[in-house]
């Protein structure tokens, strides 16, 4: 449905303005090479690219979070109408620029300010998490499930959060062992922080950094795990289960169609703040493109079984699909933080029979029962 | 309990140590000759892909390997044309290299982004060493062949610089370039080949990091160890035998860093493997007669006839 919609306002667009091109430049963090981050949003860029004949793309690898200003200036010079800049970091000198350019229309990823020519956007993972979840906690024998993650801040402690549920829900017991590594891409301090969960008796791994590390450090020893960000099945056929993917060109093509079309103006970008989830399908459960869960752990997801509050006694892997299911509807009959939950200190913080707004879920900095490990900021109330 | 934590410890340090002993090592000899080379990590990347691309191409590590150690000769080369013959600012010169070889290393690596390595390098257990208790499973067990190569390069290194005599004109070069050149010794050709040994064993080190220690190119995949080598130079005194020491006790403590996190802080477990090096380097040197100064001439271009 979503494509019809595009295309028709592509054709609008194109009979409103004529052969009119648009010009959208992408400010990059990292390397398009990381296979990662960077890598991902470079891709949604190529295929907006592909998908609009009057669409002109240019893009800047590895600029850093302090000089993004100039950067923008430079775009502008070239002639950019449309900005996105792809790091929480650029915030700032994102909206500095938007005054500084009020013709040109800004988006800024993972970003929560706004104004008249600044909108935000992200695609978030925190349901595909709650999935992996349900699927490690019935894969772990030792009942330690080994998590290395990048930074303490709200996006990862709710995935986190929303992972261990996942997992307690499948195995009450179980754990997840969190270790921070204080980088998005460090390699070697993945490898580190992964070797120090084996040796702690972690046997099932999930992580948010951007390489493929951890899921070749646990194929090494022979334990699953789930990929991140970019396919990753290909590094470990036989031991990478899911993962979470992301289609960061499903919200590009939405957001440059409808600004071709006049939709989106400098002027009306205030409350455009795009927060994509399966629905949406900018993000996507799975090991590869296509393959939701590696056939080769459907014996052992299937010999699982668990009592589930609305589907009785199920099977893990029958669970994962259902719940699948119910989460892509737009509807969205269900959602991971669904009271009550209690976070690890006892307190309450979703109560029965409600759910976290956006805004709660964005500022996320407690810890749910079972994750074990430093948390920074925890609050004490 | 205990005996679990000292394995861990002594194979994690030392299989974190290898990419760091041999970058070392290369930076030791170059530096040992009085020409310092801040070029190491891009020198190290363009290792480490060039390992990638030809193992990738013709299934065989070790070919990769080798390859490494020739971008990464050739790289040097570049620097000590610059540094020796035409007597440029060796500091410039190497950040120069970093750049270029970070660079460079992106832009033809992006191919090879996200694509495994269907042979990277074996592990190799030793035989009968590996049976002993503690050091067998913590030593000799699940490790590249590449870390006792590194091994062996260093004990070899210790012994060419102070009982041969090639390594002593090594030595007097970068001390005294005007007297070794009195004695007959040949400046230039001395210094070329200690910076073109260094540039080898940095391609070695990337080339660890790209099919053995995690068999896969990433862009910046070294992600700073360069720099990491060049410090542990320095903390090393400029001896092979205390590298291999610096070297691990670096990796251990990076081990002993994602280890404690349940206990301690990580903020300041970031810092520790830095810290501790340090201080157990500094402690372990007071008392003897160490010499923690750098080489007399290191940095300075040799001008036949000036003083």
């Amino acid at each position: 449905m979503r494509k019809v919609w595009i295309a028709v306002l592509a054709v609008l667009g194109a009979l409103a303005f004529g052969q009119q091109e648009l010009k959208a430049g992408w400010l990059y963090v990292g390397p398009i090479g990381d296979y990662g981050w960077t890598h991902a949003h470079d891709v949604g860029r190529r295929e907006a690219a592909a998908a609009f004949p009057w669409l002109k793309t240019i893009y800047v690898e590895n600029v850093p979070e302090g000089q993004a200003g100039s950067y923008i200036d430079q775009m502008v010079r070239q002639g950019v109408k449309v900005i996105f800049a792809t790091s929480f970091g650029y915030m700032d000198a994102v909206l500095e620029a938007a005054k500084r350019y009020p013709d040109v229309i800004f988006a800024h990823a993972t970003g929560f300010k706004r104004a008249p020519n600044v909108a935000t956007y992200m695609a978030d993972f925190y349901q595909v998490f709650y999935l992996n979840g349900l699927m490690a906690g019935a894969l772990t024998k030792t009942g330690k499930v080994g998590y290395v993650a990048a930074f303490p801040i709200p996006e990862l402690k709710r995935h986190i959060n929303a992972f261990t549920l996942g997992v307690r829900a499948a195995n009450p017991k179980a754990k997840v062992l969190v270790r921070w590594i204080y980088e998005w891409y460090n390699p070697a301090a993945a490898k580190e922080a992964t070797e120090a969960l084996i040796a702690e008796g972690a046997d099932v791994f999930a992580f948010t950094e951007d390489s493929p590390t951890v899921v070749q450090v646990a194929a090494e020893k022979g334990f699953p795990s789930f990929s991140h960000y970019s396919p990753m099945l290909k590094f470990a056929p036989d031991h990478v289960v899911s993962g979470q993917l992301v289609h960061w060109g499903v919200i590009y093509k939405d957001f440059l169609a409808k600004v071709y079309a006049g939709l989106y103006t400098p002027k009306n970008l205030e409350d455009v703040d795009y927060w994509w989830l399966l629905p949406q399908g900018a993000v996507e459960l799975g090991a590869d493109f296509g393959v939701p869960i590696n056939p080769k752990f459907a014996g052992r997801l299937k010999a699982k079984a668990v009592n589930h509050p609305i589907f009785g006694e199920i099977n893990v892997y029958d669970l994962v699909m259902k719940l699948h299911g119910l989460m892509k509807d737009v509807e969205l009959a269900f959602d991971p933080f669904q009271g009550p939950i209690k976070d690890r200190r006892g307190i309450l913080r979703v109560p029965e029979g409600l759910r976290l707004t956006k805004h709660q879920l964005e500022t996320m900095e407690w810890a749910v029962e079972g994750v074990v490990g430093p948390w920074p900021n925890e609050p004490k109330k | 309990m205990v005996e679990d934590w000292l394995v861990a410890t002594l194979a994690r340090g030392l299989a974190f140590a290898a990419p760091l002993l041999f970058a070392a090592l290369g930076e030791l000899v170059a530096e040992r000759s009085g020409v310092i080379n801040l070029g190491v990590e891009g020198m190290m990347i363009l290792g480490a892909l060039m390992a990638f691309v030809v193992a990738d191409a013709s299934a065989s590590p070790w070919l990769g390997v080798l390859a490494a150690a020739g971008v990464g000769a050739l790289a040097a080369l570049l620097h000590a044309f610059f540094a020796v013959t035409l007597r440029a600012n060796q500091y410039v010169s190497g950040l120069a290299l970093t750049m270029v070889g970070l660079g460079l290393s992106g832009l033809f690596g992006r191919a090879y982004a996200g694509k495994p390595l269907a042979h990277p390098l074996p592990k190799w257990d030793v035989p009968l060493l590996k049976e002993l208790p503690w050091i067998g499973p913590g030593v000799f067990e699940g490790q590249s062949a590449l870390l006792y190569l590194g091994l062996l390069l260093a004990l070899g290194l210790s012994v060419f610089l102070h009982q041969t005599r090639p390594g002593i004109h090594l030595r007097s070069v970068g001390e005294n370039p005007a007297a070794a050149d009195a004695l007959g010794v040949n400046v230039y050709l001395v210094r070329y080949l200690a910076v073109v040994f260094g540039g080898a064993m940095a391609g070695v080190a990337g080339a660890y990091l790209s099919v053995a220690y995690r068999p896969s190119w990433t862009e910046g995949m070294t992600a700073g160890m360069g720099w990491i080598a060049l410090a542990i130079v320095i903390f090393a005194a400029w001896e092979p035998l205390r590298a291999v020491l610096a070297a691990f006790l670096f990796g251990a403590f990076y081990h002993l860093a994602y280890r404690f996190q349940g206990v301690l802080p990580p903020e300041f477990l970031k810092m520790t493997p830095y810290l501790f090096t340090i201080l157990f380097l500094v402690l372990s040197a007071l008392g003897k007669s160490v010499r923690l100064g750098a080489p007399e001439a290191l940095g300075r271009p040799y001008v036949r006839g000036e003083r």
